[in-house]
């Protein structure tokens, strides 16, 4: 009975997410006429001609290229600014810790539309509208708070003795930090990755702000630019959204069990 | 004995501060090293101007026109700069570049609606050195009044565009009936052939239009109103006239005959795509849009009507005129480009009568110059025009102030409440809204 | 010169640690804000340069009470915020429990979780858009198959849109939250559950009891952050909506920008952030009040465990 139970729950868990998804994906696999019939049609005609379309009339892969490189820049910026940052926060001994904690967190309540009027000036001043660097800086500010939080978090199960392990066999602050606690972070580490990575990918108000030029705008803006004047491609974006997130996909379920051993950060637990 | 315990004191306190500072270093220089990012080269040699634009509809045209541009001129590179489709969004992004008078505007699109914000603001230049008034003389007359802020003008018209009254010519033919020319007409045809149709299975409504709370609300609202013989903003007194009764008549008939009578209440959340989608599927009898949907209306890859689709001038209210708003783009030089001259050839050679034609003939975009409405090639391509050439004489703008997106959200916020509830007090309405655009009117006139 | 301390040399340590997010957060976070309240006291209309900025003191605030349509929009706001972050949390609870299991096929259930998540909000927003839509939407056909007739208008109805937006939303970030609640979850031993079902608690009491109260810390991480996010929406109501119609899903950030990008008035759009800010700031420090102390009470036990001579 509690099996039936939960297999209910987890079929219905799984349909719910994924249906609309589903229903997107069909929609890129119709021809035309069929996109917007009514009543709607369930089963595609199987036409790929919205894949070919989206890629070749609408530069998808060149979006896909762009986001990557932002979102992977994001990321390994942010983790490593947030390592250092988690790990004196901490297990050292600061005052003001709380403050800082507390600021970093207001970071993440700033409105958006207030920050990116002055942020946008300061990077036109920098000349850095359009670039790679004048998006990840502002993302990397935005999930500073998150990876920091996430990684102090994790440190902080870690036991409180390793310090003094490593500093009675004679390391200094830094080789404690690389040697010993860095290796045994990994699973922290993971888990605020994806958390960035994610983030950064979707991002999309500043992204629409600071990048203009077609060469170097990521997926959210470039497939919200496939609207026309007054046409509304939704088989093109289908096809595009499906193959915009299959990589997330690809590495979420990947690294699934890395994410998730991740946040139990009790694992570690002496 | 002191001084070596100072010296590995001071060592060690260096060693500290030293390694702290070269992790401080270190981590900077990361950002830097890491961030290669190329920044777009210019062009070795010639002007590089840049041309802000929304994606269109039909890119291989525009490519086709930037290769001729290019090799008539090989002293000019145009760098094209893509923004968001909807008017709004475009807007929002012109202005943040502007108002931060940024040098790298050289050409872009203007709405219909922007060039008196855009003249007051200072950022459109005025174009008077370049545009002669024997040239703007080719031009339509409401196309260039558009244009035209204290006397000067700022923009070149290139697309013109109008409200126009689609409908099924297989159907009104089937039973017989002419093109409506007021709105009692239309809906006692849109009630009786649905009807008739229904009685026979097929599912179709009457009349399929935009009523979003956005721009295109206001261009389909203004349509009724003046069509009623009444105004938004009274050209006389200059302030708001929301609260006259042709006005607040027009806005409920809307209410009451239109929306979730013969329109179905989903239109409430059209805009052009949606509204046309459930034409072309075949199912709304009438439906009202710009000239561009008549191509993919006869396109039968497109749309299950192709080829039973007729066009003609909206209808009017009783004791009114038909009277459709004016739309179209226009292009305009940014103030403080730096490449004024070259800015000018690009827009003189977008808005000639070569490539004028051009766009009529290959994406069915209606041209500014008057001449092309009697070129046969055109005219051939495009039939419609035909209807269309009378309808711009009595296109209406809309209210032109440097503040008009303002006054455009009060105007979203009241029509959009009052068409959307059934017992709402419109006249109430209408002189709240009336007040708050008076105010802005106020601001701009100071 | 004296030896530096253990501590001194520590904290210096930790500064050199911290100083390049600083930096970040300095110039891209903190500057802007500081801006943005020093241009709430402005009037400044893009549209009118002639008019100069004017320094107005609080005057803009002033015209925020007695403005409806920003009431409006703040009540949009806050019950979005509740109603959203409630469902999130539950349906979180339910995924986290459901993944949390060790069953064959977890890995994939899990990535398919995960997918909503993933995809991101702008395309999810016009994906439910097309969804809700009133002649070829999914949910229309679920609900009245090909009875076109019986089709309705869901964004058209104040209410529904609302509802919409707010389905949307829990669709998207439910998988997020039950990210959070599982980290809380699998730090609860095993013995714990063995030991009460040798007690002869059944799953209900094992899940008030032992559950709930272990995972509370995560629920509220979880909670603090999806309410911070949640009065920041923007992207949804951008793409879905609009804030119509007739304003029913106006928020605050979405006002604000119609304000301060849409009408150029960018010293009311900057008042209307700020006052977003404000509420998301009282409401994450009541948040913290409850679970800030177990944070900082852990890194002070960190403290005295390492506490050693040497101070």
């Amino acid at each position: 009975m509690k099996k039936i139970c939960f297999f209910i729950t987890t079929a219905t868990v799984v349909f719910l997410s994924l249906l609309p998804f589903f229903w997107f994906v069909s929609t890129s696999l119709k021809t035309e006429l069929e996109v917007t019939a009514i009543p709607p049609i369930l089963i595609p005609a199987g036409s790929l001609a919205f894949y070919r379309s989206s890629i070749e009339r609408y530069d998808l892969l060149h979006f896909l290229k762009n986001s990557l490189i932002v979102a992977g820049s994001t990321t390994f910026l942010t983790v490593s600014l947030a390592l250092l940052a988690g790990y004196a926060l901490a297990r050292l001994r600061i005052r003001w810790r709380g403050l800082i904690m507390g600021g970093l967190l207001a970071v993440s309540m700033f409105p958006q539309i207030s920050i990116s009027g002055p942020v946008w000036k300061i990077l036109q001043a920098w000349g850095w509208l359009n670039t790679y660097q004048g998006l990840i800086l502002p993302y990397v500010t935005l999930t500073l708070p998150l990876g920091v939080w996430i990684i102090a978090a994790f440190f902080q199960e870690l036991p409180a003795d390793l310090e003094d392990a490593a500093k009675i066999d004679g390391c200094g602050h830094f080789q404690t930090l690389f040697r010993i606690i860095l290796p045994l972070a990994v699973p922290g580490v993971f888990t605020a990755a994806i958390l960035i990575f994610i983030y950064a990918w979707n991002e999309f108000f500043f992204a629409l702000l600071i990048m203009t030029q077609k060469g170097y705008q990521t997926l959210p803006v470039g497939i919200a630019l496939f609207q026309g004047q007054y046409t509304l491609p939704w088989g093109e974006i289908a096809a595009a959204s499906t193959i915009a997130t299959l990589p997330l996909v690809f590495l979420v379920a990947l690294f699934q069990k890395r994410i998730v051993r991740g946040l139990s950060a009790g694992a570690v637990k002496g | 004995m002191l001084f070596s315990q100072l010296r590995s004191g001071m060592k060690k306190n260096s060693a500290i501060l030293r390694n702290s500072f070269a992790m401080t270093v270190f981590s900077l220089l990361l950002l830097f090293i890491f961030l290669g990012g190329c920044k777009e080269k210019k062009p070795a040699s010639g002007t590089a101007l840049t041309f802000i634009t929304w994606r269109p509809n039909q890119p291989e045209v525009w490519e086709e026109v930037y290769e001729i541009f290019e090799r008539e001129n090989p002293d000019i590179t145009i760098v094209r700069e893509v923004g968001p489709h909807s008017s709004t969004a475009f807007h929002d992004l012109l202005v943040q570049k502007l108002k931060n008078k940024s040098k790298v505007v050289d050409v872009f699109f203007m709405d219909v609606i922007w060039p008196s914000e855009f003249a007051a603001a200072g950022w459109a230049a005025p174009l008077s050195p370049y545009f002669s008034t024997a040239e703007k003389k080719d031009f339509l007359a409401g196309a260039i009044l558009a244009n035209t802020y204290k006397g000067e003008v700022f923009g070149v018209p290139l697309f013109i565009d109008n409200g126009m009254l689609y409908y099924r010519k297989d159907l009104l033919e089937k039973y017989r009936l002419k093109p409506p020319v007021t709105w009692d007409e239309l809906v006692w045809q849109a009630e009786k052939i649905v009807a008739m149709e229904t009685s026979t299975g097929e599912d179709i409504a009457g009349y399929s239009g935009q009523f979003k709370q956005y721009e295109g609300l206001v261009c389909n609202m203004l349509e009724f109103i003046l069509g009623n013989g009444g105004q938004v903003i009274d050209p006389q007194t200059g302030k708001s006239a929301l609260g006259q009764r042709p006005a607040v008549e027009a806005v409920q008939y809307v209410r009451d005959r239109i929306i979730g009578k013969i329109a179905p209440p989903g239109v409430l959340t059209y805009q052009e795509p949606e509204s046309l989608d459930v034409f072309i599927q075949g199912k709304a009898v009438f439906h009202r849009n710009w000239p561009y949907a008549w191509e993919i209306a006869n396109n039968p890859a497109k749309s299950r009507i192709a080829g039973k689709v007729g066009i003609a001038k909206l209808p009017h209210l009783q004791g009114g005129e038909s009277h459709a708003t004016l739309g179209g783009w226009q292009l305009g030089i940014g103030n403080y480009s730096e490449h004024k001259e070259a800015a000018w050839r690009l827009v003189s050679f977008l808005t000639s009568a070569r490539i004028q034609k051009m766009f009529a003939l290959k994406s069915g975009k209606a041209p500014t110059r008057g001449a092309l409405y009697h070129d046969a090639d055109v005219m051939r391509a495009n039939p419609h025009f035909a209807s269309l050439a009378e309808v711009f004489t009595t296109a209406y703008p809309r209210p032109r102030s440097p503040l008009y997106p303002a006054i455009s959200n009060v105007l979203q916020r009241y029509f959009s409440e009052v068409i959307s509830r059934h017992d709402s007090p419109v006249y109430e309405k209408a002189l709240a809204a009336n007040g708050e655009i008076d105010r802005l009117l106020a601001l701009a006139n100071q | 010169m004296r030896k530096l301390t253990l501590l001194e040399r520590e904290r210096i340590f930790a500064c050199s640690l911290i100083s390049p997010c600083f930096l970040f957060v300095a110039v891209f976070a903190f500057y802007p804000i500081i801006y943005s309240f020093y241009l709430s006291l402005h009037r400044i209309i893009i549209g009118l340069p002639g008019l100069g900025e004017k320094f107005i003191w609080f005057q803009n605030y002033y015209e925020l009470f007695h403005d409806p349509v920003a009431r409006h929009a703040l009540g949009n706001t806050l019950i979005f915020v509740f109603s959203s972050t409630f469902c999130e949390l539950v349906f979180g609870l339910i995924i986290a429990l459901v993944i949390n299991r060790h069953f064959r096929g977890r890995g994939l259930v899990r990535a398919a979780v995960l997918i909503p998540w993933a995809i991101p909000t702008v395309i999810a927003s016009q994906m439910w858009r097309f969804i809700f839509n009133d002649k070829y939407g999914l949910v229309n056909f679920v609900l009245f198959g090909n009875n076109v007739g019986e089709y309705q208008a869901w964004l058209a109805d104040p209410f529904f849109a609302f509802l919409a937006v707010v389905v949307a939303d829990v669709w998207k970030t439910s998988s997020f939250a039950a990210l959070l609640i599982l980290a809380g979850m699998q730090t609860i031993p095993e013995e714990l559950y063995e030991a009460a079902q040798i007690d002869g608690a059944n799953a209900w009491r094992r899940f008030t009891g032992i559950t709930l109260p272990l995972i509370r810390p995560a629920l509220l991480i979880a909670l603090l952050f999806r309410t911070m996010d949640a009065f920041r929406v923007f992207d949804l109501v951008y793409v879905m909506t609009q804030g119509g119609p007739a304003d029913s899903t106006n928020v605050l950030q979405y006002y604000g920008y119609k304000k301060m990008f849409a009408e150029g008035l960018m010293g009311y759009g900057s008042t209307l952030s700020m006052l977003a800010f404000l509420i998301t700031l009282i409401i994450a420090m009541f948040y913290l009040g409850i679970i800030g102390k177990g944070l900082i009470r852990a890194g002070v036990q960190n403290e005295t465990m390492r506490g050693k001579p040497g101070r």
